[in-house]
C-alpha cells in the first residue's frame, strides 16, 4: 500500500511537472545576441529576463559584435534575435535580407536620442579654449593642438577599433577631409578596451583627445564628452552607402560629409517572428528604452563594475514605469513576480 | 538543504563595494603616477619608434640582405639563408612589409628587454633557493593569467600605443628566459664548480667565466622561447593600438575576411618559424663547440 501511495504520488509529481514544461514550452528555445558593449548586454539580458519570466521562452545568449552577428543571423538564421543592431554598417544587406525574408525589423528605434560623431575630451577645451564652439572642419586645421604620443609632429585622431562597422567609415572620412595632408594621423586603437582607455586615460588626466565615439554610453556620461558639429552637410546617401561605409579600395572618391544620422534597429529572424508569435513581436516593437534612462544606466554600470545580469536586475526594478508599458499587465506581474 | 546546493556567497552589496575600492584606488593611483610612470617608459618608445622608422625607411634588399647575415652567422647553413631571404620576399610582395617590419621592431626590443632582465633575475634564482621559491609563483602567474586581464590596468596606466603593448607581450614572454637560466646555472657539473673553488675563484668569476658560459645552451633555449612568445602575443598586443601585423588578424575576425587573416598569419609563422630555426640552430653550434673542447 504504501508503495503504492509513493509511486502514485512521484507518478503525479512527474506529470505535473511535465505539464508544466509543456506550458512554458509554447515560445521555446530562443537564442539571443549578446553584444560585446554595455547597452547591448543590457538590453539583451533584460529581453531574457522578459521572455522567459513573462513569455515562458527559453533564452540562450551568445556572444556577438555587429559585423558577425549579422553575418550569421543573414547566413544561417542563428542568432533569433539581435537587440541592438547598427543599421548603418549593414544598410545594403539588411535591405537586402528583409525584402527577401529572411530577417524582420521588429523595432526601428529601440533606443532614443542616440549618434555616432567625433567628439572631444573637456580637458581639449580647457587647454584650447580656441576649441569651444569651434566645429570638425575648424578642427582639423589645428593638429598640433591634439599631439600623437609616439609622432608628436602629427595630431592623433582616434578612429574605430578594427573589424568595427565604423572603422571603415572613419577610414573614408579621413580621406575625405584630406586629413593626412593636413598633418593628421588616424590612429587604430584596437579593440573596445583600446578606445575606451584611450578616452579615460586622457579625461583623467586631463589631456586633449579627439576622436570617433557614440552616444548613448557610460563614457560620454561620466567623462561629459563634447560633441562636434562637422561643419559640413550629410553629403547624401549615395556617398555614404556606396563609398564611405565600403572598404578603401570600394570607395575611391569620398567626398566630406557630416555621420548619417544614425539607425539602430532590433531585427529578428523571420523563423523566431513565426515561432515566437504575436505577443513576443509586439513587445519587442514597444520596447523603447528612453536615452536618459539608458545613459542612466550605464553610468551605474560603469560606477557598479556590474555586467548585463545585474544590470538587468536594476533596471526591471528601479525604472518599472518604463518597461511595463511594453508589456500587458499579466505579463508584467509575471515578470515582476520572477525577479 | 541549502546550504548544500547552494553556496555561501559574499554579499552583494559588499562585493560591490570591494570590487568598486579596488577600482578606485587603482584610479586613482594612475592619476597620481600615471605621467611620472609614461615619462618613465619615454626612452623606450623613443627607442621603439627609432627601430620601426630605420626598419621601414632602410631599401628592402638592404633588410633582406641583413637577415640572410644574420641567418649565415646564426647558423651556418644555406639552406636556411635562402629560405628566410625567400620567406620575406614573399611576405612583402604580398603586401605585408611594413606590417612585418613593425612586428620584427616591437619583437626585437621585446626580446631586448627580456634578456636584458630575465637573465639577472635567472641567475638571483639559481644562487637562492628561497628567491627561488618566491619568483617561480610569480613566473606561474605571468604565464598563466589571461592577457586581457592585465591589459586593464596597463591601458589605466598608459594608454593604449607601442609601449603598453610592450609590456603587455613582456610579461608574457618574460618567464621562459628566467626558468631556463636559473635551469641551467644550477644545472652546471658540480665538480667543475668544486675545480673552480680549489683554485680560488670569486664566485663573480665563478659565474661570469663557468657557470654561465657553461649553460648558455640552456639559456639560449630559453631566448627562443621567449621570441616565440612574444611572437604568440602580437595579436593581443594590437588590440591596444599597436601597429604590425595583429591588426590586419583583428579586422580578419571581425569581418570574416579569410585570406586576409589567413595570410597575415601565415607571416607570423614565417617570421616564428626563421627566428626559431636561426636561434636554435646558433643554440646547438655553441653546444658543439662545447663538446668539442672537453673531447679535447
Amino acid at each position: 500500500m504504501k508503495i503504492k501511495k509513493i509511486i502514485v504520488s512521484i507518478l503525479s509529481i512527474l506529470f505535473f511537472s511535465a505539464f508544466a514544461g509543456i506550458a512554458n514550452a509554447d515560445c521555446g528555445k530562443v537564442v539571443v545576441a549578446n553584444q560585446n558593449w554595455a547597452s547591448a548586454e543590457l538590453m539583451a539580458e533584460v529581453d531574457k529576463v522578459i521572455l522567459e519570466k513573462g513569455y515562458g521562452c527559453e533564452v540562450e545568449l551568445i556572444p556577438g559584435a555587429t559585423m558577425p552577428t549579422f553575418t550569421s543571423m543573414d547566413e544561417k538564421g542563428a542568432p533569433d534575435m539581435n537587440p541592438e543592431q547598427w543599421a548603418n554598417a549593414v544598410y545594403e544587406p539588411l535591405n537586402k535580407a528583409v525584402d527577401e525574408g529572411r530577417l524582420v525589423i521588429a523595432n526601428k528605434a529601440p533606443i532614443t536620442g542616440l549618434g555616432e560623431g567625433w567628439w572631444l575630451t573637456p580637458g581639449s577645451i580647457k587647454k584650447h579654449p580656441e576649441l569651444k564652439g569651434m566645429n570638425a572642419v575648424e578642427i582639423l586645421k589645428h593638429p598640433e593642438w591634439f599631439p600623437d604620443k609616439e609622432d608628436p609632429s602629427k595630431g592623433a585622431f582616434h578612429g574605430c577599433p578594427a573589424g568595427w562597422g565604423c572603422q571603415l567609415a572613419n577610414a573614408n572620412l579621413f580621406k575625405a577631409f584630406e586629413m593626412e595632408k593636413k598633418g593628421w594621423k588616424l590612429i587604430d586603437p584596437g579593440s573596445a578596451a583600446g578606445l575606451d582607455g584611450s578616452i579615460s586615460k586622457a579625461a583623467e588626466s586631463g589631456n586633449t583627445w579627439f576622436g570617433y565615439y557614440w552616444n548613448p554610453t557610460s563614457i560620454v556620461g561620466k567623462y561629459g564628452l563634447v560633441h562636434l558639429d562637422f561643419g559640413v552637410p550629410y553629403a547624401g546617401d549615395e556617398n555614404w552607402n556606396g563609398c564611405i561605409v565600403k572598404p578603401e579600395q570600394e570607395c575611391v572618391d569620398p567626398k566630406p560629409s557630416a555621420w548619417i544620422v544614425s539607425e539602430v534597429n532590433t531585427i529578428i529572424t523571420s523563423k523566431f517572428a513565426k515561432q515566437g508569435g504575436k505577443d513576443i513581436v509586439k513587445y519587442i516593437g514597444n520596447r523603447t528604452y528612453p536615452g536618459s534612462v539608458m545613459n542612466g544606466m550605464l553610468v551605474w554600470m560603469a560606477d557598479n563594475q556590474a555586467g548585463g545580469p545585474d544590470a538587468a536586475v536594476e533596471f526591471l526594478s528601479k525604472h518599472q514605469d518604463v518597461w511595463t508599458k511594453w508589456v500587458s499587465s499579466s505579463v508584467a506581474k509575471k515578470v515582476k513576480a520572477g525577479l | 538543504m541549502e546550504f548544500f546546493t547552494k553556496f555561501p556567497v559574499m554579499e552583494r552589496v559588499s562585493l560591490m563595494e570591494l570590487k568598486k575600492g579596488i577600482d578606485l584606488s587603482f584610479r586613482l593611483f594612475s592619476r597620481k603616477y600615471g605621467d611620472a610612470i609614461e615619462s618613465f617608459f619615454d626612452p623606450l618608445l623613443f627607442f621603439l619608434v627609432w627601430l620601426e622608422k630605420l626598419l621601414l625607411t632602410t631599401p628592402w634588399p638592404i633588410i633582406i640582405l641583413v637577415i640572410a647575415i644574420l641567418a649565415w652567422f646564426g647558423s651556418k647553413s644555406w639552406k636556411l639563408v635562402v629560405g628566410s631571404s625567400i620567406a620575406f620576399m614573399l611576405i612583402g610582395y604580398f603586401g605585408m612589409w611594413n606590417d612585418c617590419m613593425a612586428t620584427v621592431a616591437i619583437i626585437t626590443v621585446c626580446t631586448i628587454i627580456c634578456i636584458s632582465v630575465g637573465i639577472p633575475i635567472g641567475v638571483l634564482m639559481s644562487k637562492s633557493d628561497r628567491v627561488e621559491k618566491a619568483i617561480i609563483p610569480v613566473l606561474d602567474m605571468m604565464q598563466t593569467i589571461p592577457s586581457f586581464v592585465y591589459l586593464v590596468p596597463i591601458l589605466m596606466l598608459l594608454g593604449i600605443g607601442k609601449v603598453p603593448g610592450l609590456i603587455a607581450v613582456c610579461i608574457y614572454a618574460l618567464p621562459p628566459v628566467v626558468r631556463l637560466t636559473n635551469l641551467g646555472i644550477r644545472e652546471v657539473d658540480k665538480e667543475t664548480l668544486e675545480a673552480c673553488d680549489s683554485y680560488g675563484a670569486t664566485p663573480f668569476q665563478k659565474l661570469t667565466t663557468v657557470q654561465i658560459p657553461l649553460s648558455l645552451p640552456t639559456i639560449f633555449a630559453g631566448v627562443n622561447q621567449t621570441i616565440m612568445m612574444a611572437l604568440a602575443m602580437v595579436v593581443i598586443a594590437s588590440m591596444i593600438g599597436v601597429k604590425g601585423l595583429g591588426v590586419p588578424i583583428l579586422r580578419a575576425i571581425s569581418n570574416q575576411y579569410l585570406a586576409l587573416g589567413l595570410m597575415n598569419g601565415l607571416a607570423i609563422v614565417a617570421l616564428a618559424i626563421i627566428f626559431d630555426r636561426i636561434t636554435q640552430e646558433y643554440g646547438r653550434r655553441i653546444q658543439k663547440h662545447r663538446g668539442t673542447t672537453t673531447k679535447k
